[in-house]
C-alpha cells in the first residue's frame, strides 16, 4: 500500500505461545439457528486441509479456525499476547517435531490463529511451544488522521494493494462488503481481541437466514458498513471498518465466519476497490508457503 | 422447534438464593467511550439507588445503570443457573440485613457472568447492602401459555407477570400483538447478540435522541431469539428495557426478551408517545398478588391440619 505511516517508529517483541487443545464439556452439544444440537470440531488445536484462500463455509465445522490456535497458559500473559500479535507477524514453531517451521499470524479469535506451511502443520500439536515475532499496534497513518489502524503488522500494510489517492482517501481492496445487519457476535467486544462473527453465512441452511456472505473466503480483506471499531466494536453510521476473515463455518447461531479489525474510519475516508485478488493468500500464505 | 414444553404443562417453581451484588472494575478506573473518551463507570451493577423505572434511559451519566438490585451468586455455575432461571415477574424476599423481609419483583437479566436486577421500594433499597441474601421465587422459564400460537415462544417470563403486561392474543388464537415503544432494526442489535436468549440481555444500539425508558417493552425486526439471539428475515423479537444507557461501542440499553415468532404471528403496535409496559404500578400489583396468592396457600393448609 502506497501510504505515509509511523512504521520506523514502532518497536518488536518476542512473545510465546502454545498451541492449544480443543475445549469441550460433558454435555458436548450446542444449539444450532433452528435448535439443531451439533457437538463440531473447528475452535483449537491445529486444523489441517484449510488455509487462507480457502472457502471460509461450507464444512462440518462450528467456529472453524483454520491452522493452529494459540494462547498463552499465564492470563495476563495472554492477554499481551493476544493484543499485541498482529495480522502478518511470523511465528516460529519452537518445540516439536515441527521446530523451526516458519508460519505468519493471519487472524485472531481468542487464539491467535497462525497458517503454517501444510508439512509443517502436519507435525504440530497441542502443547507445542511458537515465538511469535509481535509488532503493528500502535501503527498510524500520517495522512489518514481519520482512520484508525489494529492489529496490522507493517508488512501486511505495505503489502496491500492501494494506498493514499489523488484526493487525499485510502485506496482499499476488497473481497467483499458486509452490511450491518450480519454483525453477529463480537458487538461491544474490544477490536484488539477475538473477531466479528458475520451472520447470514450459514451455507446450506434457510434462505431466511441468508444475508448473502456464503462466498467468503479465509483471509479475504472485507468492508463492513456502518462499523466503527476505533474504540471498540459499535454500530456508527457513516463508518467503515476493514478486517480479515479468520475464522469461518459456524453453526451456533448469530456466529459465523468473522473478519479482525485492520482499520476504521469515516467512508468517506476510504475508497473502496473491489477486488477477488483480496486475500492474504496473496501476499503471505501462497500455498506451499516454504517451510525452513 | 422451540425451547418449550409443546404440551399445556405448568410451570415450576425453584426457590434459589442470590446475593446483592457489589460492583467490580479492574486496576484502571477508565473504560473507552465510542467517542474515544476515557471515563469512569458509574452505575454497572450492585445497588442503584434514586433510579426508577419510567425513567428515560439516557437520561443519566451512568453506564448500563439498572433500576433496582443486581442479584448474583458467588459460584460461577449457580449464578448462570440463577439468571437463566429467574424471570420478569417473579417475587424476591431480602432474607438478611437491615432490610430483611423486603419484597421485590424480578424486571429483568443480564449477561456474561450472569445478573438477576430486581425492583424495590426505594425506601427498602436503601437498607440493603451488598451481600445481603436474596431469595428468589424462580417460576416461568419454559412455560408455555395456554392459547398461545404455537409459532411464538415466551422466554423469561412469570406466569403471572404476563397478565400485567400489554401482550395480547388475538381472538382467533393465531397471533399476537405487543404493545412496544418503538420497533428497531436488527443492525442495532449490539452486546448479547449470539448469546442464549435465556441468559442473557441485548443491548441496543440506540441514539440519545431515541425516547426508551425503564420498564418499556421494545420490538427488534428480524431477529430470532429462540435460542441464542441472531439475525432472522422476518421475525420478531420484543423484550423488556432492563437497564439503561452505556458509552462503550456496540452498548446501550439492554432488553431482556419475552417474545420472539415470525413476524406474521408476532406483531407489535408501536406506541411511542403512550405506551406502558413494566411499570412500578405493575411492581407493586405483582407484589401483592403474591403476597395474597400465599395468604391463601397458608389459609388452606391451616384448614387441612
Amino acid at each position: 500500500m502506497r501510504v505515509a505511516s509511523n512504521a520506523a517508529r514502532l518497536v518488536t517483541q518476542v512473545l510465546a505461545g502454545e498451541v492449544w487443545p480443543a475445549l469441550a464439556d460433558r454435555h458436548a452439544y450446542r444449539v444450532g439457528p433452528d435448535g439443531q444440537p451439533f457437538a463440531l470440531p473447528g475452535m483449537g488445536g491445529v486444523t489441517l486441509g484449510v488455509h487462507c484462500g480457502d472457502p471460509a463455509t461450507g464444512y462440518a465445522s462450528d467456529h472453524l479456525e483454520p491452522g493452529a490456535s494459540v494462547r498463552h497458559a499465564d492470563p495476563g500473559a495472554n492477554m499481551a499476547l493476544q493484543f499485541l500479535t498482529c495480522v502478518g507477524n511470523a511465528v516460529e514453531v519452537a518445540t516439536g517435531p515441527a521446530a523451526g517451521a516458519v508460519g505468519h499470524v493471519f487472524g485472531q479469535h481468542a487464539y491467535v490463529l497462525v497458517d503454517f506451511p501444510a508439512d509443517a502443520m502436519a507435525g504440530l500439536a497441542t502443547g507445542d511451544r511458537v515465538t511469535v515475532t509481535a509488532t503493528g499496534q500502535g501503527l498510524a497513518l500520517t495522512d489518514h488522521p481519520a482512520i484508525t489502524v489494529k492489529n496490522c503488522s507493517p508488512e501486511l500494510l505495505a503489502s496491500l494493494p492501494g494506498g493514499t489517492t489523488d484526493d487525499g482517501r485510502l485506496e482499499v481492496h476488497v473481497a467483499a462488503v458486509v452490511p450491518a445487519e450480519a454483525i453477529g457476535a463480537g458487538a461491544g467486544m474490544v477490536s484488539e481481541y477475538a473477531n466479528t462473527d458475520l451472520m447470514g453465512a450459514y451455507a446450506g441452511l434457510g434462505p431466511d437466514l441468508s444475508l448473502g456472505l456464503e462466498g467468503l473466503r479465509i483471509g479475504d480483506i472485507v468492508a463492513l458498513q456502518d462499523s466503527d471499531h476505533r474504540f471498540g466494536r459499535g454500530y456508527r453510521d457513516g463508518y467503515l471498518t476493514i478486517g480479515v476473515i479468520s475464522t469461518g463455518q459456524c453453526m451456533l447461531f448469530g456466529h459465523g465466519p468473522g473478519p479482525s479489525t485492520l482499520l476504521s474510519g469515516p467512508r468517506e475516508a476510504f475508497r473502496l476497490v473491489s477486488d477477488t485478488d483480496a486475500n492474504l493468500a496473496s501476499w503471505f500464505h501462497a500455498a506451499p508457503e516454504v517451510s525452513r | 422447534m422451540t425451547g418449550q414444553a409443546t404440551r399445556n404443562v405448568r410451570a415450576v417453581t425453584v426457590n434459589l438464593l442470590g446475593l446483592v451484588e457489589h460492583p467490580e472494575l479492574g486496576d484502571t478506573p477508565y473504560r473507552v467511550s465510542a467517542d474515544g473518551r476515557p471515563y469512569v463507570p458509574a452505575g454497572d451493577g450492585g445497588i442503584v439507588l434514586g433510579l426508577r423505572l419510567g425513567e428515560s434511559t439516557s437520561g443519566r451519566d451512568a453506564d448500563h445503570a439498572a433500576p433496582g438490585a443486581c442479584l448474583v451468586h458467588p459460584d460461577p455455575a449457580a449464578r448462570h443457573a440463577l439468571t437463566i432461571y429467574s424471570c420478569i415477574g417473579n417475587q424476591a424476599t431480602v432474607r438478611t440485613g437491615q432490610a430483611a423481609g423486603a419484597r421485590g419483583i424480578v424486571i429483568g437479566k443480564r449477561g456474561e457472568l450472569g445478573r438477576v436486577v430486581v425492583s424495590f421500594d426505594q425506601h427498602d433499597l436503601a437498607r440493603m447492602r451488598p451481600s445481603d441474601q436474596v431469595a428468589v421465587r424462580t417460576c416461568g422459564q419454559g412455560w408455555r401459555p395456554p392459547g398461545f400460537p404455537s409459532e411464538v415462544t415466551l422466554l423469561n417470563t412469570d406466569p403471572a407477570a404476563l397478565r400485567q403486561l400489554p401482550v395480547n392474543v388475538s381472538g382467533d388464537g393465531a397471533s399476537v400483538t405487543a404493545g412496544v415503544r418503538a420497533v428497531v432494526p436488527s443492525k442495532l442489535a449490539g452486546n448479547g447478540i449470539g448469546r442464549p436468549a435465556v441468559g442473557w440481555d441485548l443491548d441496543l444500539q440506540l441514539g440519545a435522541d431515541e425516547d426508551v425508558r425503564l420498564g418499556d417493552l421494545v420490538a427488534v425486526a428480524d431477529l430470532d431469539a429462540r435460542f441464542n439471539l441472531g439475525y432472522r428475515r422476518g421475525w420478531l423479537t420484543v423484550g423488556v428495557i432492563v437497564h439503561g444507557a452505556s458509552p462503550l461501542p456496540g452498548h446501550g440499553p439492554g432488553i431482556t426478551p419475552i417474545l420472539t415468532g415470525p413476524a406474521e404471528v408476532l406483531r407489535s403496535a408501536a406506541d411511542p408517545a403512550g405506551h406502558v409496559g413494566l411499570t412500578e404500578a405493575v411492581v407493586r400489583l405483582l407484589t401483592v398478588a403474591e403476597l395474597q396468592l400465599r395468604r391463601r396457600a397458608t389459609a388452606a393448609c391451616r384448614k387441612q391440619v
